[in-house]
């Protein structure tokens, strides 16, 4: 695949150390998040603290129903907290901010804008030239493979199409922390391996934190550096395990590795706990 | 070769075309026989050649025209002035608590309310000129379109209002960049559905205060005995509304290209 990336500019971030003063890292203390309709309550999350040092990338798994979505929601600034706090830098967080961008499951493109018109939105918003708009998208829309989709509205395109497109506008008005909420959940298989590799490629090019929920153990540990395992509701942090791989390998001698295939079942048998009916909670 | 290529038409489309129209030529032609064999009196229906001749004179004369304008202006005026208010009511009462609190119950009992009752009303208040004819066709337009802009409004994918202020679009600019256009192809079902409304609405109006316009030409056509002029009024104001209803819907194409 012919990727054009000629005049790539760095992101102010330096090389990626993890460094957790360097721009990017989160903060996440003691969160809780309780829903009220009438006389009920609802507790979402409890009692949740991480920490994701810069340039890091996050899984998150969980049982369904766990609270996975709305974590990635209250971190992206889309709902308030009911205590506790979520920092981006050192500063809590006032609402969403062009410091954190969403990839949703359903792409949440804008229907009456083309393929360009979505990518440029972000960089319009800014106060971007149109010239300098233009490039910077077509940039992008060169990286997802979209060249030649820019007049296209997103009624035309396939799902694998939507959600490149939805990554490249996320990504062209440069936030420091993607949030990712199981964007490729919609796809089959293949399309979804294909857009894992290619967002591993985008993460360790741009040096951006992630943070990427998902029900499906496999993907959070072929993406991830760290998987969270949230409990069953309401959801809180369980544990954190380390993803040691060797990454030189391509994807099929990679999951066919003994570290791969024990990392894996670590955490399907973490998660399993919190599935099982009659398990801890 | 097919001749009617050269005209950019295909002989399937002409085929199309008198399929689509085929019962309506057969109505006419029924009406024209019924008339001319005399099965129903010529006072209350003349046959459609002399309706057409009376709307061909009337058209010729300038008389035609000089009322359906008068019909239209008024329309297009009341239509429009809906609109503009219909829609930033609509959008507000389903994006603001307040506005909500306020419109939802009133858009509740406005709506279907029979609008032609308040015609005398109106008359009372205003008199018989444009102005309350505008006035009404603003009132009877207003709900349709303020309905619909609203629950449009409200079915926007809150995933979309995020996606923009994740983006750095204020509060401010939000309904301008995401939530109208995103409700817009509800909004404009809205302006079709107030389209006809627009048009009874005028022409029961001409027709019981006058000041010209098709409803009176109609209503006089009725009241001197012509009723050749009174079918002829009608096939105008067929024309009127056949017309707009299609230039709505090639806007809407236009507009809505995207859906």
């Amino acid at each position: 695949m012919n990727r054009t990336q000629t005049h790539r500019q760095h992101p102010p971030n330096a090389k990626s150390t993890h460094d957790t003063m360097v721009d990017g890292h989160v903060t996440i203390a003691e969160l809780e998040k309780e829903y009220e309709s009438g006389d009920e309550r609802t507790t979402a999350i409890e009692d949740f603290s991480v920490t994701v040092p810069s340039g890091e990338f996050l899984g998150v798994v969980g049982p369904s129903g766990c609270g996975k979505s709305t974590l990635l929601y209250l971190v992206a600034g889309f709902l308030e907290q009911t205590t506790g706090t979520i920092a981006v830098d050192g500063d809590p967080i006032d609402g969403p901010g062009t410091d954190r961008g969403v990839v949703f499951q359903d792409y949440a493109l804008f229907p009456w804008r083309t393929v360009m018109g979505n990518v440029t939105y972000g960089l319009e918003e800014k106060g971007v030239g149109k010239e300098e708009r233009r490039a910077t998208a077509q940039r992008f829309i060169d990286m997802m493979d979209l060249d030649g989709f820019e007049d296209k509205y997103p009624k035309e395109l396939s799902g694998g199409m939507k959600q490149r497109v939805a990554l490249a506008r996320t990504l062209a008005y440069d936030p420091k922390i993607l949030l990712m909420d199981e964007p490729f959940g919609a796809l089959d298989q293949p399309l979804r391996e294909s857009l894992q590799d290619h967002l591993i490629d985008i993460w360790r090019e741009l040096e951006k934190t992630v943070i990427f929920i998902t029900h499906d153990v496999e993907e959070a540990v072929y993406l991830s550096e760290r998987v969270l395992i949230m409990t069953r509701h309401p959801g809180t942090k369980k544990t954190t395990v380390d993803i040691e791989l060797d990454r030189t390998q391509p994807r099929e001698e990679l999951v066919l590795s003994d570290e791969y295939t024990a990392t894996k079942n670590d955490v399907w048998q973490s998660l399993r706990e919190e599935t099982t009916p009659g398990g801890e909670h | 070769m097919d001749v009617t290529r050269t005209v950019g038409l295909d002989r399937n489309d002409v085929i199309a075309a008198a399929k689509s129209i085929y019962s309506l030529v057969l109505l006419l032609l029924l009406w024209e026989f019924v008339a001319q064999y005399d099965m129903v009196h010529s006072y209350f229906l003349p046959p459609l050649s002399d309706v057409l001749a009376t709307f061909y004179e009337l058209t010729a004369s300038g008389t035609m025209l000089e009322h359906a304008y008068l019909t239209f202006r008024r329309a297009m005026a009341g239509l429009l002035l809906a609109c503009l208010l219909g829609i930033v009511v609509g959008v507000l009462a389903a994006r603001n608590r307040i506005m909500g609190w306020f419109w939802d119950p009133v858009i509740e009992v406005g709506y279907p309310v029979p609008v032609i009752a308040l015609v005398p009303v109106f008359m009372f208040w205003f008199g018989t000129g444009d102005l309350p004819k505008i006035m009404l066709v603003v009132v009877g337009c207003f709900w349709p379109v303020a309905i619909n802009a609203r629950n449009a409004t409200r079915e926007v994918d809150e995933n979309l209002v995020w996606s923009a202020r994740m983006m750095g679009t204020s509060d401010r600019r939000l309904l301008r960049r995401v939530v109208v256009p995103a409700a817009a192809p509800g909004i404009i079902s809205g302006v079709q559905i107030a389209l006809p409304i627009a048009l009874i609405v005028t022409f029961v109006f001409e027709m019981v205060a006058g000041g010209g316009g098709l409803g009176h030409l109609e209503i006089q056509g009725v009241r001197s005995f012509e009723s050749a002029q009174v079918y002829a009024s009608l096939i105008a104001i067929m024309i009127v509304g056949f017309t707009l209803d299609r230039g709505l819907r090639y806007l809407r194409g236009r507009l809505l290209a995207w859906t």
